[in-house]
């Protein structure tokens, strides 16, 4: 088994550093933060300081990307798998559907997705989907595609492989040998996958929630930019806005490396 | 010219595919209900915009379109959108698009010889620190730097700056993909062969090396013209420019259905024309693509 590489070790503890920070400053202990905050309150909450709102709404951030990207993950892995379980034909259909989502904007379909599931919700179909479940559903129901392409040609040269070749000949059926002899291969390449669906689902969500279309609440740190929105043209915009898109930059800067550096040199199946 | 026709074919078959998923997903949402709801909009509003998309009619998923094609307004008088005023908006935020593209084609060019330079100096972590950077700030970021000074002044100015926020991320993106194709290029033999036989290095990059990094970067033409499209809309609502992104959010931040069908089918239909653009100019500069499929 290869090493992991170095840049791949940095985003990855920038992503867990941040994840931590997040949690401990936003989270658990918000009154130490507020204590400490130099940026001072915000210009539109008073009672809440400019630190409180961004290391909460990167909690909220993280989470959804985290949520979302697994969620657009497993579904473009499950299918990427049928497509090549059933093959042929339907296996070119399917691919064919799978471009066609690919080839729309994730921030116009979300914004169709989130406007459905807000007129459902208020007329009390929400299906228990609150606004965080519903951003979650709506990412994942744009950014699988990508996740399937990548997977389904992955499968199809893994498949190319001799032992692969041997254990079809030995009997493996599809099923079996997609469980057992491809899926160890694949693992490295998932989590690569993984992680660069986290940023694209991060910053669609920021924006999304910076038009005001979500009602993300505790607020991302889209939806608290979105809701600052006077005054950061009016008063002290860049103290407002620095520390959300420095917060915004690392986490999507962790997240990249850590995928690059991944997806470059995937490691042996072991 | 068959195999571009029939991508073709496939590329047009989305926009009826999205006007018909758009309309049913639109049609059958309770925009009101009895319990009248913060967000809801009124019974008569939401009757008003039912009759838009005709439902219960006939046809009723061509009742928007037959609208638009009389000149008649779809929506509410204040928010709603006639075809002249949708044709309008479109064409200033395809403006705006137009405008971001030779930027973005300028910071690619930027970015590309400064990443093969950097490469090979202590700078080599910048070339992908720059590129997370980009992709890492949401165009609204810099517009919202950038709106206080720029917002009231007008003569064009916030439509140049709407394209020069919106044109960084994809110009970094096509300078990335055009930094390591000419890098691939360039380490080839038939460089080496064309040096040594005597041709100046301007003369190789030109004749040589450029025809065959053009199909990377027409390859990443279409996802850039997507992300351009896409970032328009976050720059004309911070900046106040009230184009086709502006309408669309208002569309849907007013829940006004059937513009919300037209928009969407609009939008597809205009990345069907980029992707069909693309498609010729790749049958008409790369050889390779012809002869594949002669």
């Amino acid at each position: 088994m290869n090493r992991v590489p170095a840049r791949a070790c940095f985003g990855l503890l920038l992503l867990v550093g941040l994840g931590v920070l997040s949690l401990v400053a936003g989270r658990l202990f918000p009154e130490v933060l507020a204590s400490t905050c130099p940026l001072g309150e915000d210009p539109m909450r008073p009672d809440r300081t400019v630190c409180e709102l961004a290391f909460g709404g990167l909690w909220v951030s993280l989470a959804v990307g985290l949520c979302a990207g697994g969620l657009s993950t497993l579904i473009g892995l499950i299918v990427a798998a049928v497509a090549r379980l059933v093959g042929g034909a339907w296996e070119q259909a399917l691919l064919r559907g799978v471009d066609a989502v690919f080839a729309l904007p994730d921030v116009l379909v979300v914004m169709v997705l989130q406007l459905a599931g807000q007129s459902l919700a208020d007329a009390g179909h929400s299906g228990g989907l609150g606004p965080f479940g519903l951003m979650v559903a709506s990412l994942a129901l744009v950014g699988w595609a990508g996740p399937a392409r990548m997977f389904r040609n992955r499968l199809a040269t893994l498949e190319g492989q001799e032992f692969v070749a041997a254990a079809r000949a030995l009997g493996g059926g599809g099923v079996h040998v997609l469980r057992v002899h491809l899926w160890p291969a694949l693992r490295p390449f998932a989590l690569a996958v993984f992680l660069s669906r986290l940023p694209t689902a991060i910053l669609t969500e920021s924006t999304v929630s910076f038009f005001g279309i979500a009602r993300m609440e505790p607020m991302s740190l889209g939806r608290y930019l979105g809701t600052s929105y006077a005054a950061l043209i009016y008063e002290g915009g860049a103290r407002v806005v620095l520390p959300a898109w420095a917060l915004l930059v690392l986490l999507v800067l962790g997240a990249s490396l850590a995928s690059q550096a991944l997806s470059a040199s995937p490691r042996k199946a072991s | 010219m068959r195999s571009v026709l029939q991508k073709l074919a496939r590329q047009l078959v989305l926009v009826p595919l999205v006007a018909v998923a758009s309309y049913f997903l639109m049609a059958m949402l309770p925009l009101t209900t009895e319990s009248e709801a913060k967000r809801q909009v009124s019974p008569e509003l939401a009757a008003s915009y039912r009759r838009d998309l005709g439902i219960g009619e006939p046809l009723g998923f061509l009742r928007p379109w037959q609208k638009l094609w009389r000149g008649e307004r779809l929506g509410t008088s204040a928010q709603g959108v006639t075809g002249d005023e949708l044709a309008r908006k479109l064409s200033g935020s395809v403006g705006v698009g137009l405008l971001a593209l030779p930027l973005a084609l300028t910071w690619a060019l930027g970015f590309a010889m400064v990443r093969t330079r950097w490469r090979r100096g202590r700078w080599a972590a910048l070339g992908d620190v720059v590129p997370a950077l980009a992709f890492g700030t949401p165009v609204f970021i810099p517009a919202l730097l950038l709106a206080p000074s720029v917002v009231e002044r007008g003569n064009m100015l916030p439509e140049l700056c709407a394209a020069l926020v919106t044109s960084i991320w994809p110009g970094i993106f096509l300078g990335t993909l055009v930094g390591d194709a000419l890098e691939t290029e360039l380490s080839r033999d038939y460089v080496r062969t064309a040096l040594g036989k005597g041709l100046a290095p301007g003369t190789v990059l030109r004749r040589h090396v450029l025809p065959n990094v053009l199909p990377a970067l027409l390859d990443a033409i279409g996802p850039v013209a997507t992300a351009l499209l896409a970032g328009s809309f976050a720059a004309e609502r911070v900046l106040g420019l009230p184009y086709f992104g502006q309408l669309y959010v208002l569309a849907v931040l007013n829940k006004q259905v059937a513009v919300v069908v037209v928009a969407t089918t609009t939008f597809a239909s205009l990345l069907v024309v980029v992707s069909l653009a693309v498609e010729l100019t790749r049958y008409a500069v790369d050889p390779r693509s012809r002869e594949a499929r002669a």
